[in-house]
């Protein structure tokens, strides 16, 4: 078995740590006997979103995100777009997921257009959302922790379910007490921290929905996953008490 | 005249109180500079002013490097003999640095010496260049930092900007192979002494992700002739043309470089002259460059300056040496990804081998999102087979830097969690082998801490 990850825009997108989860996909597969083929596709490059069993989208700094729009507009959008109602498992961070929204317009009215894959919009706001927090993941009946570091709001629009409630920080927008957007398997968050590693029951959510669409129904090979639980925990504890 | 005489108390009142909570800190046995330098600016807010107004002061700001470059700067005017206190111990904020020129001055305001040396935080330099007429800036890089304290690199540039626009009378020294800090030049009039290095320093880099990839005025990408670190290097836009200036003090070769030293030399106006750099490490060859511009502009002879570089001492966690047990100690500050790669552009040379600690805390002063360890290139550390033994990690964050070298393929039963710092300290030096400790900023405090009361070295105000 193997699963094709296409990691987009990684030399853009690549704020605080977001590639660890990249690496982090790689080695639950690896260590499960699956073979992972990381493919980067940037600037110029086609995307052919068929190739692949997942993407991932990271997030960027301002001036870096302002450099991919050009080249996300156009083509890559309409990949982007069939792709994920196809149901192409996206994983995608802050910046990325914004980028899946409709727009971004910033505090003082300048509306810049993304992708619209997703029925949702963010908004920019002058306070910045900074800090470590945790939500809820009904879904996979866990807490999901993490590091959010964002001044847009998002907002999500009919069809377009949040991952979970914040139980520490802002989220998605400071406002309605949601984080996160789940569209089809579409699972997009403003966390960094980075993500995948200390919150495992995710990563290989993200997996194993990428092998059953490829393979049909399986179960994921158990890993030892004490590490990653004592970082998980240690943030949750934390957060708990404060 | 009622003004005047009123400023003269307010300055009297103001630099008593600093004194005295610094000595009443220092009795406490505590080092904080912090707390006084806000005490007297409640007193009189502009005290920095009144104090620096007839002191030749440098400033040295930037993302990394600041402190072993002032340390060099350092060596090199108590060569030349000049007259001059600098910040030490950290205290780089406006709070800091006011209490560090209240120390330092009668108590009448009148500073005992000529001269001042000052490192200042790239977000501080803003409110210090306010008050203090600097003769000198030095910029020593930019560099993606903590997001969570700094924003982003044009952010930090921009406070760059505003301080040296304040600083109208300042030569700048400016990195030639940063071209975030390059710009500089293009916003503000100031002469400029370009440094920097023309020839690539390792043979084998880490992989690092670059910081600054696409042309600062056109959003183009960039090409390089050749690569140092990071984003550091001879970079030109292919297509607005924007490139590496030249510089007018360089390293044109570097000839070894190896645990102890790297030895380089120096060219300026045709002149050229070797030097030994007392501590390892290819980032300290940027650092000694930025020193050795700094000499050019307060007029110090590059002879001279450079066999500075052969004789300081930075201690405080940069490169600092200690000896527990017999087994040598090496201590290394790590602050963001750029940083730590260069470190393990360093490590990653050894052939001997070694035990490695890393210790992650996520205080204000450490970068409070701890996210940036998984950009830093481990992979090629964890791959040190035979030569790196065994890795312990501490810290408040201990739990993700294990995971990272979990994901960084080293093998779990060889990568120890050890909260306690005097543990730490034991286990590790427990194997007779050479270790290198990298922690965060806190975390180096409370090390230190544990280091000066355990094994009997000095704490770092003494």
């Amino acid at each position: 078995m193997e699963l094709n990850i296409c990691h987009l825009y990684p030399d853009i997108l690549n704020l605080y740590g977001d590639r660890g989860n990249v690496l982090c996909l790689r080695k639950r597969l690896l260590w499960r006997g699956i073979d992972a083929n990381v493919e980067e596709v940037s600037i110029g490059q086609k995307l052919e979103a068929s190739k692949y069993d997942l993407l991932f989208i990271g997030g960027g700094q301002d001036f870096e995100q302002e450099v991919l729009l050009p080249d996300l507009r156009g083509e890559k959008t309409q990949e982007l777009i069939s792709a994920i109602d196809d149901g192409l498992p996206v994983l995608a961070i802050c910046g990325g997921y914004q980028m899946l929204g409709q727009y971004y317009k910033t505090w003082d009215g300048v509306q810049c257009d993304f992708t619209g894959a997703l029925n949702l919009y963010t908004v920019g706001s002058k306070q910045r959302m900074i800090g470590n927090y945790m939500y809820t993941c009904d879904e996979l009946g866990t807490t999901v922790v993490g590091f959010e570091n964002h001044s847009g709001k998002t907002y999500l629009g009919d069809g377009v379910k949040p991952i979970g409630k914040v139980m520490a920080g802002f989220g998605n927008n400071g406002e309605d007490g949601f984080e996160g957007a789940r569209y089809k398997n579409v699972f997009a968050t403003y966390s960094h921290g980075c993500l995948l590693p200390k919150n495992p029951q995710v990563a290989d959510f993200m997996l194993k929905t990428a092998l059953e669409r490829k393979y049909g129904a399986m179960e994921l090979k158990p890993l030892d996953n004490s590490l990653e639980t004592a970082a998980h925990d240690y943030m949750q504890k934390r957060l708990s008490e404060k | 005249m009622w003004y005047n005489c009123g400023m003269k108390i307010k300055v009297f009142f103001a630099v008593l109180a600093c004194k005295c909570c610094r000595s009443l800190i220092r009795l406490l046995g505590r080092g904080g500079t912090d707390f006084p330098g806000r005490v007297a600016l409640k007193i009189c807010p502009n005290l920095l002013g009144y104090l620096a107004k007839d002191v030749t002061t440098v400033i040295v700001t930037g993302t990394n490097g600041k402190t072993t470059t002032s340390r060099m700067i350092e060596q090199s005017w108590t060569d030349a003999g000049i007259s001059f206190f600098a910040n030490k111990s950290g205290a780089n904020l406006l709070s800091g640095v006011t209490a560090e020129f209240a120390v330092h001055s009668t108590m009448t305001g009148k500073c005992r010496y000529t001269h001042a040396l000052i490192e200042s935080d790239e977000a501080a330099f803003k409110a210090i260049s306010k008050f203090v007429d600097a003769k000198a800036v030095v910029v020593t890089n930019v560099f993606r930092d903590q997001l969570d304290r700094y924003g982003e690199v044009t952010h930090t540039l921009e406070n760059i900007r505003i301080g040296i626009e304040n600083s109208k009378n300042a030569t700048l020294c400016v990195n030639a192979d940063d071209s975030l800090c390059t710009s500089l030049h293009d916003m503000l009039p100031n002469p400029v002494v370009f440094f920097g290095v023309d020839t690539p320093i390792y043979h084998d880099r880490v992989e690092e992700l670059s910081d600054a990839p696409y042309c600062i005025r056109c959003k183009h990408e960039y090409v390089y002739d050749y690569v140092t670190y990071g984003h550091l290097g001879g970079y030109r836009c292919p297509n607005c043309g924007y490139c590496r200036p030249q510089p007018q003090v360089h390293v044109t070769k570097v000839l070894t470089t190896d645990d102890e030293h790297s030895e380089v030399i120096f060219e300026e106006s045709g002149r050229q002259v070797p030097a030994s750099i007392h501590l390892p490490g290819g980032y300290n060859i940027y650092n000694a460059c930025a020193c050795m511009a700094a000499a050019s502009v307060m007029g110090i002879d590059m002879e001279l300056a450079a066999k500075s570089l052969s004789s300081f001492a930075c201690g405080f966690g940069r490169m600092e040496k200690f000896q527990i047990h017999d087994t040598d100690v090496r201590m290394i500050l790590i602050k963001n990804p750029a940083g730590c790669n260069q470190v393990l552009n360093f490590l990653t040379q050894r052939t001997e081998p070694f035990v490695f600690a890393a210790c992650l805390n996520d205080r204000a002063q450490d970068g409070k999102d701890v996210s940036w360890i998984w950009d830093v290139d481990f992979e090629r550390l964890t791959a040190m087979e035979g030569v790196l033994s065994d890795i312990y990690v501490s810290g408040v964050r201990a739990d993700d830097m294990a995971l990272r070298f979990l994901y960084a393929g080293f093998p779990k039963e060889r990568i120890h969690v050890q909260k306690d710092y005097a543990q730490l300290m034991e286990e590790a030096t427990s194997q007779k082998l050479p270790v290198f400790v990298m922690p965060t900023y806190t975390a180096m405090l409370a090390l230190r801490g544990t280091i000066a009361k355990r094994y009997g070295y000095k704490e770092f105000w003494q």
